[in-house]
């Protein structure tokens, strides 16, 4: 159903009351009526993609998460909530190991990753791996300065995809899925610096797709974005639902109310709460958590 | 509105760029307008167990009622989820919280048909003669059919967001409450020539009173569809014409 | 009686006109020092021209020096201090670029990375004369490769490698952290990045700083003199390309060789006043090589900024 068009409800009402005139009004009909109770995005039961288990992290001596314990769903989009410095960040960087990246960082715990079971942190699991199996799109849209086709085959080409056709398939593809090919087919070798913001996102999202990962990580994607574009880039996120797990971080509480499956919602390096968006939003079971997204908190 | 014409950045007729917003708002306007679908089939049948004296149809009447209940709930707590996890704003907002009413006075339409019903079934237990329901049946039959007119072309007009169907439904207003009063004169006559069934004549006169309810109940929500349509306060929104910048939208 | 409003406004007012007159003045000295330099150099370039002018002509460029003032030429100095600067460039650019990454890219963040950054700098301050005796002990003697254009690039290219290496750090620095998390985050290995993003953005100021570099080792005259650059040479340098197999040859590596400055330096201690002309000109000529490389460090920095707009 692609608009508010009453025809579609109307179409409905003529299968479930007749509407035609005043006549033999007093006739009953017997449609059956049911009713589905359940919430349409809880009703899925996803297995889970990745469990944090007793994640503890340290920047030196600081440490900047305490404990965490959170399973991601598979195919879900588990958005990650909380003021400035309760450590969101920080937890979705572990997962793709940019930590390593920093001198003098510390993992304690474990991410476990299904269905293989590897642990994500483990000092034993190469962190080049992980990289390529966990994909990020990061706050502020950066593409390389290359051309739009050679941005989105770059993760292609690092895992020796050489023909050219076969790279064009799946640059394709990627770009397909982040719903901008048709704004760049004619402009593949045109520079990535010349899109608008939201599209350089938008390509930002492709690059990370071509390489089908198994996660898909995004920190804060549209903050540095115009609402039109923020739109279209939520809309993505959620098609994307379907076919690939997505973690967010996003420090607009209305966002991830819009876009997510599940909500956590995390303070000062701990995970205070987590549960269906739906509920947290109307009904979250903490204090905490309540103040924070009414706006008490601070 | 000059302004909003400049901003041609996403076509109305495509909706929100969210396709689960849109998704969300058509079922809520899905189930608002199968509730009343339900509603009207309960009128309809409680009054045409009365007036035939069925229990059978009355029953089913009563079965139902839950499952009216149900609708209301669904509607109630799909409204609020819309509310926190959408923000919506405008318009928008506007449907959101006309929904939310429109299924409070569909259940108690509901009410209503079940008191009927009940009605119906003591009746059919204890035949009277002579019968003040069969006295006044003339009016039961016009007033049954004045209401569910007005409820029907209600859920329509929430259905189809249509301002026009909804004041012709607060016109029939008057035209209900013309036969309620002619319909109690008759009762008023027959309990002056025959005062034996005082008790049935009583639930005679609740029974016509039902209806006329219905019949408010319609009316309130035609007002909410004018409410979301044109953000006039539902109190307010009488059976005039609109004024001429809104009627420009 | 003034309100509140009015007195800041007084305030506001009072010192206005005197602090934009000194803004003003301090404009004008900028001007007026900026043009001084800028005279200065105007003035000697000119003084060169006009002195060196009766030689300007093509025989000057073919003709080998001479004892006869009017018959000397610069051929062989300026072969060879093309020959040097191709050496220079060689073995600068690779070293002092691999030296910049490692610096930037690999090294922890120690104290012992702080004191080679430390040194590195402090190359540059180091008197050429110097580098000219340590060529001679090391690249001439020790390892014998004789008063040559090798052991002179190689002299050259140590002394212009501080000022690759910061300009490729300055150059690396300047590609955002942001393209390289981008990098990583697909999976790419340190050196992965290296090779497909930081390189190839920062190859507008690698160059840069390449060429301003040979544009101060073309001049360098005492690291040369020291090894033994000779100052009458009427022979070039064997050419690389012959006609025979294999075709390629590097024996003008181990040739002697002359050099610009050299060349006027030795025309300039003549007591014959007609070795003058000849000096100037071979000045101005000098002096029109370097501002030439100069501009064209900045034409290759602007288009490189161009495409790549961070």
């Amino acid at each position: 159903m692609q608009s508010l068009a009453p025809t579609q409800a109307a179409v409905a009402t003529r299968q479930v009351s007749p509407m035609q005139g005043d006549s033999d009004t007093l006739e009953p009909r017997n449609p059956s009526f049911s009713i589905n109770m359940e919430d349409r995005r809880e009703s899925r039961a996803n297995a889970p993609k990745a469990t944090a288990r007793e994640l503890n992290f340290w920047y030196g001596t600081n440490q900047a998460l305490k404990n965490i314990d959170l399973t991601i769903p598979e195919r879900q989009v588990t958005a990650l909530i909380g003021p400035s410095g309760c450590g969101k960040s920080t937890f979705l960087r572990c997962f793709n190991r940019m930590h390593d990246l920093q001198p003098d960082t510390r993992y304690a715990g474990a991410i476990d990753l299904r269905p293989d079971d590897i642990n994500l942190v483990g000092p034993e699991v190469d962190a080049i791996e992980v990289r390529m199996r966990i994909g990020m799109v990061f706050q502020k849209p950066n593409p390389f300065p290359k051309s739009v086709f050679e941005n989105v085959a770059y993760g292609l080409r690092l895992r020796g995809l050489r023909s050219r056709s076969a790279l064009a398939e799946r640059v394709e593809k990627a770009l397909r899925a982040a719903a901008i090919w048709d704004e760049v087919k004619d402009r593949l070798n045109d520079s990535a610096l010349a899109l608008s913001g939201g599209q350089m996102q938008r390509l930002c999202i492709a690059r990370a797709l071509a390489t089908e990962p198994e996660i898909l990580l995004f920190d804060e994607p549209t903050s540095a974005l115009d609402p039109i574009a923020t739109a279209k880039i939520e809309e993505l996120i959620s098609e994307l639902r379907d076919s690939v797990t997505i973690l967010i971080v996003t420090h607009n509480m209305q966002q991830a109310a819009r876009v997510s499956d599940f909500t956590a919602f995390m303070y000062l390096g701990e995970l205070v709460e987590v549960g269906a968006t739906s509920r947290l939003f109307t009904n979250p079971a903490k204090k905490a958590t309540e103040d924070y997204i009414t706006g008490r908190y601070g | 509105m000059a302004e909003r014409e400049d901003m041609k950045v996403t076509d109305p007729l495509e909706g929100h760029t969210s396709k689960v917003m849109d998704q969300s708002l058509v079922d809520l306007r899905l189930h608002a307008v199968e509730m009343g679908g339900l509603v009207i089939d309960q009128v309809a049948g409680a009054v045409q167990a009365l007036l035939n004296n069925d229990s059978t149809v009355a029953e089913r009447v009563l079965s139902r009622e839950p499952l009216v209940n149900d609708y209301d709930a669904k509607l109630d707590r799909d409204s609020i989820t819309f509310l926190a996890l959408q923000q919506p704003v405008a318009n928008d907002l506007r449907v959101v919280r006309a929904i939310a009413r429109v299924g409070l006075e569909l259940e108690r339409v509901g009410d209503e048909s079940k008191k009927i019903a009940r009605f119906a079934i003591r009746q059919e237990q204890q035949p009277l003669s002579p019968d003040p329901v069969q006295a006044v049946s003339r009016y039961l039959r016009h007033m049954a059919d004045l209401s569910i007119s007005m409820l029907r072309s209600a859920v329509r007009a929430v259905d189809e967001a249509d301002p026009a169907l909804a004041r012709k439904v607060l016109a029939q207003d008057k035209e209900l409450d013309a036969e309620f009063a002619t319909a109690l004169r008759q009762l008023m006559s027959f309990v002056m020539e025959d005062h034996r069934f005082l008790k049935s004549t009583i639930d005679t006169v609740f029974a016509l009173k039902g209806l006329e309810r219905i019949g408010d109940h319609a009316k309130n929500i035609s007002q909410q569809v004018l409410y979301a349509v044109s953000g006039d306060e539902p109190r307010k929104a009488k059976s005039r014409p609109l004024p001429p910048a809104a009627a420009d939208r | 009686m003034a309100s509140a409003a009015e007195m800041s406004l007084q305030e506001i007012r009072r010192g206005l006109s005197r602090r934009k007159q000194l803004d003003k003045l301090f404009v004008l000295i900028g001007l007026l020092v900026l043009f001084a330099c800028l005279g200065v150099l105007a003035i000697l370039f000119f003084d060169l021209v006009r002195s060196g002018s009766s030689r300007f002509g093509w025989d000057f460029f073919t003709s080998f020096p001479s004892r006869k003032a009017e018959r000397a030429g610069i051929l062989s100095a300026w072969v060879g201090t093309s020959l040097i600067m191709l050496v220079t460039a060689l073995v600068a650019l690779p070293v002092g670029v691999a030296a910049a990454i490692y610096l930037e890219e690999y090294a922890p963040k120690n104290w012992f990375t702080g004191i080679i950054e430390i040194n590195v700098t402090n190359l540059a301050g180091v008197p050429s004369i110097v580098y000219g005796l340590l060529a001679l002990g090391l690249f001439v003697y020790r390892f014998n490769f004789g008063q040559s254009i090798l052991s002179a690039g190689l002299t050259l290219a140590l002394l212009i490698l501080p000022i690759v290496i910061v300009a490729t750090r300055e150059a690396v620095r300047a590609v955002p952290k942001a393209i390289r998390e981008a990098a990583y985050g697909l999976g790419a290995t340190r050196w992965e990045v290296t090779k497909d993003h930081v390189l190839p953005y920062s190859t507008g100021g690698i160059l840069t700083g390449l060429i301003l570099g040979l544009s101060r080792a073309i001049g360098e005259t005492a690291p040369i003199i020291t090894i033994g650059a000779l100052s009458f040479i009427a022979f070039l340098p064997p050419s690389p390309v012959s006609s025979e197999f294999p075709f390629l040859n590097f024996e003008w590596l181990t040739s002697e060789f002359t050099a610009m400055p050299i060349q006027m330096f030795n025309w300039i201690s003549r007591p014959d006043q007609a070795f003058q002309a000849n000096a100037a000109a071979a000045g101005a000529i000098l002096l029109g090589m370097t501002l030439l490389m100069n501009a064209v460090a900045i034409w290759i920095r602007y288009r490189f900024r161009k495409k790549i707009n961070w």
